[in-house]
């Protein structure tokens, strides 16, 4: 039997102290603005923080914006100024994270991206050094979302993956299920009262967030039916002509994991570092080739890649999708694109 | 000379090669004595200066810019000057809407033989910049979210379009339909309350089009992607704006675009619906009645009226009507133009300089970088080859620094300079909601003050200001150097 | 195909099988500083490096196959993907040639020797010349492509006794745009090599064939029995020359190219030279026609 623990509502930002003890906790932060944006920010004593769904996905956690991959610094002899010595360092910055009320969607993320990152044929050390330093706390969703479809790719409101405290919102507070060792003892250092009795009401609750979810269509062909599609040039360009082709729904979401690299600075007077930086694949620049030959010069065959990779060739590699139905790719995107609206559209009809 | 003493400060001089720099030079071997703040970058010409070289210095730590070329009638390639002064009038009228001071910049002339007015141009630009002190940085400044006030009053009366006549619409389109690629307008999105791009081929696709309060996308965006098709579009007011910008342009042939136009009663500001809203898992009904509409979702009732939901820029709308079309349904609405500061730039105007640059720390800090604003801007043209991504020149890191998001937002609005239409489809691109529209509206603002009124997308005949010169500027005066 | 849960696969790794090569050690993103040795000017916008790993070590317990790639970093420029052009019996230096086009390229054509550079490799996939032992090769190259083939080439004829006949058909622009001009005569005496030189407009003075590279193929008649063709070239002789020599009648198996793509990172992550689901810098460069012809068709 897991750990169970509950906090009352007033005790939350107690709890958030005992966690960011030891770790960085990013936490759901609004930002007042005329489109209200919840973003995950690093917890500070007395910092105001939400339990909403973030519009953003918590993948920074792992995979941050923009990170070091390494610097390098160059020295000119001074006996001999045309010799030139170089020394790299390339020592991953990473520090513990808890991640504090993520959404199961944005948890699932996580092994969504473990697989490209650590079992693919090489491991990625940068990531690695993250994500073995990473909690993840996760809020179950109270009920489904006009945007969300979770419930159709393998997960729901409240799915555990990736997960290693499971929270439930009830009356008067949040009951905590611990579903890893880590996360076991993380709530038993807590000093939080024992959760048994309130698990029940936990339990119905995320029985009745499955109840508010529309009927899930049947995506087991989709892999198949996506990649058959892929000649269709038809298709792909009537599913996509409104794109404005920016990258909105790739760095909204929880799974896409693309980068780019690029130098700054050529290490003369200062360090110059080598960056990673999200990239997306929106981007007519993505593929370009330095002769100026680009395999995806069209909007419609780019989105063509993005929706591919998520329901055909991730699913080829490594067994599932990669993607977990948060519904931020709809909801963020200037012209509403929708991506369940593709799959089911190439599902559907026959190709 | 009191500027020579103390700490200097770095102020970061561009002078034109034919007249500036030899005027530099001139001062020098009369060994004029000057202040050594300046650090001098020569460029072939004032009008080589491109006015994001100064924004670029100012954000990463320059105290002062000073641009100095040759004296109008003098340039040495007869008119770089001459665009340059209007470029750089503009750019000084802008900064402050960053929260820079306009003084930290300023642009002059000098001549190769006046050594003398060189040494006391510098002299008493570095006094400026020393008693300004040390430039703020956007890095220290602590971050600071305020909201626009949208409690406005409108310049006219709006309303739902529910007697707008679609059907009418619908039938002049499938009329046109065989002779044009394809029709852009609206349908539903996802549900009732969203609203989106549609491209209509067939009159089976018309039969989807809607007309009301939930169609924001400006349509023109797509225009030059139809480039040498023929191509038709259902216009707003607003878009109608946009599509007279891209023809100004030549960026559209006007004989390849069919214009349809009926007049807008007013669009709502999706940002402050959805939130309203909040999450939900089903629209049940949306009804309309001409003040507003009424959206019932999972059973719970939420009003939306058009007085109090509209965009920004509805209240201060004065073409509901399209400036261009070859086909008008329904009667226009005469509008009396009165004043209107758009809400967000009425928030900047009445902060204090350092607020400016906390508020833009505080808002940029979320930028995710997508390029949202970019793509669904009507009038940027060169997104694929845009220099916030290209290495060859390379602007910008790819740092996820509220510096550079700025400087990306910066070379947006200067690249719209007289260019904007006030769409404000940036904006509303925006997944995070930063206001970037201020910055577009305080050059638009800029603009019109210099050029006498001048407003980008009413005429499809008139040269845009940043396109062209006088040789006497009626406002834009030299400053005196005392 | 099958779709497990997430966690069912999350400890079942890739459903697809990587060969095994030789792969870099430690970080595979961080790069094994090194020194130009020698830059040779090619052709006009052509240059060939050879660079030493500054850890002696390191150079001397390097291992690769021919056709692996390497990934050069100028530091302040960037990285770009180059197959490692010298045999692997070759442990003096690694060898790239590089056509200039880009930032990178560009920055790599202003080297001189004892500059520093960065080198990750090896990376990708290689031919697979084990499996062509006892048969016939026919190579064929055009333009920059004759760099990946001069490392396979030279490696079959080091071993030539496993092999079959050698040729190479080798063409270029103009003369003035054929690397390893030095090495022509070589070849050309080799009397384990039949080589074919090639240009598209006659020219004053050259003494071999003129023609494209396809039409000169067909004139050649290569029989397609117990051989293999490994082309490399730009995109359009790719496409005409697997049309010549499917008509000559060799068989999608035995015809193997080796690709390039946008690259980054090096290792299949950072999903920019996909062709499907493979990674041209895991599953590639080196490919046969017959895997291509099971992916989407998007190069």
């Amino acid at each position: 039997m897991s750990i169970i623990r509950f906090v009352n509502t007033d005790g939350l930002p107690a709890f958030l102290a005992y966690l960011s003890k030891d770790a960085r906790v990013l936490a759901p932060v609004e930002k007042p603005a005329d489109k209200k944006s919840v973003v995950f920010e690093e917890w500070t004593q007395g910092k105001p923080f939400t339990l909403e769904k973030a519009t953003v996905p918590a993948k920074e956690a792992v995979l941050p914006q923009c990170e070091t991959l390494l610097t390098y610094k160059r020295d000119k002899d001074p006996e001999d100024p045309s010799r030139v010595s170089l020394k790299l360092d390339d020592t991953p910055q990473a520090v513990p994270t808890v991640v504090f009320a993520c959404r199961p969607c944005d948890a699932r993320g996580y092994v969504t991206l473990d697989r490209p990152y650590l079992q693919g044929p090489m491991v990625d050390p940068y990531y690695k050094a993250r994500r073995e330093q990473l909690t993840v706390l996760t809020l179950t969703c109270p009920r489904g979302c006009s945007t969300c479809f979770c419930h159709w790719v393998g997960g729901g409101p409240s799915s555990p993956e990736g997960s290693d405290v499971l929270m439930t919102e009830v009356e008067g507070g949040i009951v905590l299920q611990g579903l890893t060792p880590r996360g076991d003892a993380l709530l038993e250092g807590s000093g939080l009262e024992d959760g048994a009795a309130r698990f029940p009401d936990a339990e119905a609750a995320r029985k009745a967030a499955w109840a508010t979810l529309n009927k899930a269509p049947d995506l087991k062909e989709a892999p198949a039916k996506v990649a058959a599609r892929f000649t269709d040039a038809d298709f792909w360009e009537k599913e996509t002509d409104r794109c404005l082709s920016c990258g909105a729904c790739t760095y909204f979401c929880p799974t896409c994991y693309c980068f780019n690299i690029t130098d700054e600075g050529d290490g003369y007077q200062k360090p110059g570092r080598r960056l990673r930086t999200w990239d997306n694949c929106m981007s007519p620049l993505f593929t370009r080739e330095a002769s100026g030959h680009n395999p995806r010069t069209a909007r419609a065959l780019r989105m063509r890649n993005r929706v591919s990779h998520k329901f055909a060739t991730y699913p080829e590699n490594w067994g599932a999708f990669s993607c977990n139905g948060c519904g931020r790719c709809i909801s963020n995107c200037p012209v509403c694109l929708d991506i369940r609206a593709i799959v089911l559209d190439a599902v559907k009809t026959e190709s | 000379m009191p500027v020579l003493n103390g700490k200097e400060l770095r102020i970061v001089g561009f002078l034109c090669n034919w007249c500036s720099y030899g005027g530099a030079d001139t001062a020098g071997v009369a060994r004029a004595g000057q202040p050594t703040d300046l650090r001098i970058i020569r460029v072939p010409c004032s009008g080589r200066i491109d006015p994001l070289f100064i924004v670029k210095a100012l954000l990463n730590g320059a105290d002062g810019v000073l641009v100095s070329g040759c004296h109008p009638r003098d340039c040495h390639y007869s008119a770089g000057n001459y665009y340059a002064r209007r470029r750089l009038e503009v750019l000084k009228q802008f900064l402050p809407v960053l929260g820079i001071d306009d003084r930290r910049f300023e642009y002059t002339w000098v001549s190769a033989s006046e050594g003398q007015r060189w040494q006391h141009v510098v002299t008493t630009f570095t006094d400026r910049i020393h008693k300004l002190g040390p430039a703020p940085r956007l890095e220290d400044a602590e971050p600071l979210l305020k909201i626009a006030d949208m409690a406005l009053t409108s310049l006219r009366p709006l309303g739902t379009g529910q007697n707008a006549a679609l059907d009418d619409l619908k039938a002049a389109i499938k009329a046109k339909l065989p002779e044009l690629d394809c029709v852009i307008g609206w349908q539903q999105g996802y549900d009732a309350a969203h609203t989106v791009p549609l491209f209509m081929r067939t009159p089976e696709d018309v039969d989807k089009l809607v007309w009301g309060p939930f169609n924001v996308n400006n349509p023109a965006t797509y225009l030059p992607s139809f480039k040498g098709r023929k191509v038709g579009i259902v216009v707003k007011g607003c878009d109608s704006r946009s599509v007279v910008e891209l023809l100004q342009e030549n960026l559209i042939k006007r004989e390849d675009v069919t214009i349809f136009a009926m007049p807008c009663q007013g669009t709502l500001d999706m940002a402050r619906v959805n939130q309203e809203l909040g999450r939900y898992s089903a629209i049940d009904s949306v009804s309309y009645d001409e003040a507003g509409v009424t959206i019932v979702a999972d059973g719970k009732e939420h009003r939306f009226c058009m007085n109090d939901y509209a965009q920004g820029k509805c209240y201060g709308c004065t073409t509901p009507s399209a400036v261009l079309a070859d086909t008008r349904l329904g009667t226009p609405e005469a509008v009396q133009p009165g004043a209107y500061t758009p809400p967000e730039l009425a928030m900047l105007d009445a902060m204090t300089l350092e607020e400016r640059l906390s508020f833009w720390k505080g808002q940029m800090e979320r930028c995710l970088r997508c390029y949202a604003c970019r793509n669904a801007c009507p009038m940027c043209v060169c997104r694929d080859y845009c220099i916030a991504e290209s290495r060859e020149p390379q602007w910008m890191t790819q740092e996820a620094t509220a510096r550079e998001k700025l400087f990306f937002q910066t070379i947006h609005a200067m690249h719209l300079a007289g260019r904007c239409t006030g769409c404000g489809e940036c904006q509303r691109a925006c997944p995070v909601g930063i206001p970037i529209l201020a910055l577009r509206q305080q050059i638009a603002r800029a603009v019109a003050q210099l050029f006498d009124g001048y407003k980008p997308g009413l005429d499809p005949e008139a040269v845009p200001p940043l396109l062209g010169y006088e040789l006497e500027e009626k406002n834009i005066h030299e400053r005196e150097w005392k | 195909m099958v779709l497990h849960s997430q966690n069912a696969s999350a400890t079942g790794g890739m459903l697809r099988e990587i060969s095994p090569r030789p792969l870099p050690g430690g970080n595979p993103y961080q790069p094994m500083p090194a020194t130009v040795l020698e830059v040779i000017q090619e052709t006009g916008n052509i240059k060939t490096l050879r660079v030493v790993l500054d850890d002696a070590e390191a150079m001397k317990n390097f291992r690769y196959e021919p056709g692996q790639v390497g990934q050069l970093s100028v530091f302040g420029a960037g990285e770009s993907t180059f197959v490692i052009n010298s045999p692997p019996s070759c442990k003096d230096y690694l060898q790239f040639s590089v056509m200039q086009a880009g930032e990178v390229t560009a920055a790599i054509h202003r080297l001189n020797p004892g500059d520093k550079v960065g080198v990750r490799a090896p990376l990708g996939n290689y031919f697979p010349y084990e499996q062509w032992k006892g048969k016939n090769v026919f190579f064929v190259g055009g333009g920059i492509g004759m760099a990946p083939i001069r490392t396979i080439m030279l490696h079959l004829l080091e071993n030539k006794k496993d092999y079959g006949k050698i040729s190479l058909l080798y063409g270029a622009r103009s003369p003035r745009d054929m690397a390893y001009s030095y090495e022509l005569q070589g070849w050309l005496d080799n009397p384990d090599l039949d080589c074919t030189l090639c240009i598209d407009n006659p020219f004053e003075g050259w003494q071999h064939k003129v023609g494209l590279i396809p039409n000169v193929l067909t004139e050649l008649q290569p029989s397609p029995d117990n051989t293999v063709a490994v082309l490399c070239g730009p995109p359009i002789m790719i496409k005409f020359t697997l049309q010549a020599l499917e008509k000559l009648g060799f068989a999608p198996e035995n015809i193997v190219t080796t690709l390039e793509k946008r690259m980054k990172c090096g290792i299949g992550i950072c999903g920019r030279c996909n062709i499907g689901s493979h990674y041209v810098c895991v599953d590639g460069p080196v490919f046969t026609l017959a895997q291509l012809q099971e992916l989407p068709p998007e190069l």
